[in-house]
């Protein structure tokens, strides 16, 4: 059994289908990524998975469990989470206290017994994406980079098998885009499943033992980097050719 | 014995003496307490009186408002439902008020969360145009049911909480009482307010609700309850208020949006989301419109409304945070100027008397 089993799954916005009869899977232990060009469906795709859309046709399984068209907090309390691309923070809020959020769910707060303290959770998580010395900061006064590793602290604060991560490096400098390589790669040592949207090719080949390929909401491509990289439909549709 | 009473003093020291706006509140309450010992007139307790209940109001429309950040502008339908449900018990069925206010606050709580369920699913200023409409739902029934609810007219010579007194200790004694109710739901409210859990949630929800939910959490749920207890304090202050001297009555102008506004104004003025913005806000007003404008300038009725609101418009210009949080801005940046060794100095008394009786 898959970890998550995304069967025909399509959506459509008027006539045009954001997503078309995609299928593919994600097994547990794995870190997926998903590419393709700008308008490909990613996000779409995303927000179908995690209960923000609910799709028109198709089917979402997660263990084995249907999930297609759950409220979003629900998928998230059975261990599905996903990051903003654009970040959203709670801006009125700490940088401690936006991680209590997520803590105060469900899901998180069943999770924290051992610590005892939901307060020592979230500086435990804060540390692991290494946003300790702004904790008592209003999220409102972070750099973008900062908010982006909030935005994972969030995630993880919910103890989830399976993250999906939107865009985690946009926007990030090179050392930021290090430095979060480095926790992803904690974070998977750590047990949770990635499914990994990126832009920035180069970070993702370096993670993703798989990758899918999204070209106007269908799926051209699915394999390891290096075939992927090699094959040519996507580089055509994606790269242009220019590799 | 006295080390119980030590620690209850540094405990108390630490968690009032050493915070500057928590001093102030203290100091503004002991003020409030001593006021009926300069012998006023009944006229100034009755002012205070209402005050005390148009805190509460308007700290329960912060709490849904700065803080949920659910746009309710027909507050005045909790405080309505509340006095008129616990005057219609009291004045038909003669019911005691004992019995009558705990079930007008029960059934309002059921009646929020009822009218909440279809509101919660428009939000900002859609919401602001659903929650208006219904106090004005709620009056057109008081009106239809005249016979019972008295039309326009009050259903007045409800009970009073002290009956048993005579009639000159009633205005006094329900000073205090209302006294105790605000500092009791006062700091109930702020402690929801300000909790780890609700009070956080409760702002993520006005930061960003789809984030919220995408955290795991059951946004409606939460906003359900900041509804229910919204409405909670707004009926405990309608309901008391139906019962108190001098009038004892209820009023359909506490259905109007003009009590709505008064919350809503209190709280701005005093700062949005800040809870004890409300609360200083309400007797700040007060004051000025029933206190300063009547007996001390004695300028004529219809320029007294113009130069209140007048003033107002001034204020919140010049203090667009509010006038609490701006004091309290002020007081922890002082607190902050202060040298380090004399900041907390109670903590430190108390750490030195501990290692002087260990050398003893």
């Amino acid at each position: 059994m898959h970890l998550l089993e995304v069967e025909n799954l399509t959506k459509r916005f008027g006539g045009l289908a954001a997503v078309n009869n995609v299928s593919f899977h994600v097994d547990e232990g794995e870190i997926v990524g998903l590419i393709g060009p700008n308008g490909a469906g990613k996000t779409t795709l995303f927000n179908l998975i995690t209960g923000f859309l609910k799709p028109d046709s198709g089917t979402v399984k997660f263990r084995g469990e249907d999930i297609t068209g759950l409220a979003p907090n629900k998928i998230v309390n059975k261990g599905v989470v996903r990051t903003f691309q654009v970040v959203r923070p709670f801006r009125h809020l700490p940088t401690i206290a936006n991680v209590l959020v997520a803590l105060a769910s469900p899901r998180g707060s069943k999770k924290i017994e051992w610590l005892r303290t939901p307060e020592a959770k979230a500086l435990l998580i804060l540390e692991k994406v290494g946003l300790t010395e702004m904790m008592m900061e209003p999220a409102e006064i972070l750099s973008h980079g900062d908010l982006k590793r909030l935005e994972i602290a969030r995630a993880l604060a919910t103890e989830p098998e399976l993250m999906l991560l939107d865009e985690p490096f946009g926007g990030m400098s090179p050392i930021e885009t290090d430095f979060l390589t480095k926790s992803i790669r904690t974070m998977h040592l750590d047990g949770h499943t990635m499914f990994i949207v990126e832009h920035k090719l180069y970070a993702l080949m370096k993670l993703a033992q798989r990758i899918v390929v999204l070209h106007y909401g269908e799926k051209i491509a699915e394999g390891k980097p290096e075939e992927v990289a090699k094959n040519k439909k996507v580089r055509e549709v994606y790269m242009g050719g220019a590799m | 014995m006295s080390t119980y009473l030590r620690r209850a003093y540094s405990s108390f020291a630490t968690h009032i003496l050493d915070i500057p706006p928590r001093l102030l509140a203290l100091l503004f309450l002991l003020l409030l307490l001593a006021f009926p010992l300069t012998k006023p007139r009944s006229t100034y307790l009755i002012i205070l009186t209402a005050a005390n209940m148009g805190a509460i109001f308007a700290a329960s429309w912060d709490l849904l408002v700065g803080r949920c950040g659910q746009m309710n502008l027909g507050h005045a339908l909790f405080f309505g439902t509340g006095a008129y449900i616990t005057a219609l018990l009291n004045f038909h069925l003669g019911w005691p008020i004992g019995v009558t206010i705990p079930l007008a606050v029960l059934t309002t709580v059921a009646i929020a969360v009822l009218v909440g369920f279809p509101s919660l699913r428009v939000k900002g200023p859609y919401l602001a145009l659903v929650t208006m409409a219904l106090p004005l739902i709620a009056t057109g029934i008081v009106f239809y049911f005249k016979d019972w609810t008295g039309g326009e007219r009050p259903l007045s010579g409800l009970d009073h909480f002290f009956s048993f007194l005579p009639y000159e200790q009633w205005f006094i004694a329900q000073y205090y009482f209302t006294l105790l109710l605000l500092v009791v739901s006062g700091i109930i409210i702020y402690k929801i307010a300000n909790s780890h859990k609700i009070g956080v949630i409760f702002v993520s929800i006005l930061d960003d609700e789809l984030s919220s939910r995408a955290s795991g959490i059951n946004t409606t749920k939460y906003k359900l309850m900041a509804f229910a207890l919204s409405a909670l304090f707004a009926s405990l202050a309608g309901a008391i208020s139906a019962h108190l001297a001098h009038l004892r009555s209820t009023d359909i102008g506490m259905l109007s949006l003009t009590t709505t506004f008064l919350a809503v104004i209190m709280t701005i003025f005093g700062g949005v989301g800040t809870i004890y913005g409300p609360i200083a806000g309400a007797f700040i007003l007060q004051f000025l419109q029933r206190y300063v404008l009547v007996e001390v300038v004695e300028v004529e009725t219809h320029w007294q409304m113009i130069i209140f609101l007048g003033l107002i418009v001034v204020l919140i210009i010049k203090w667009p945070r509010g006038i609490a949080k701006f004091t309290t801005d002020k007081l922890e940046d002082l607190a902050e100027e202060r040298p380090i060794e004399e900041r907390g100095k109670h903590i430190w008394k108390r750490e030195r008397k501990k290692k002087s009786s260990h050398e003893g």
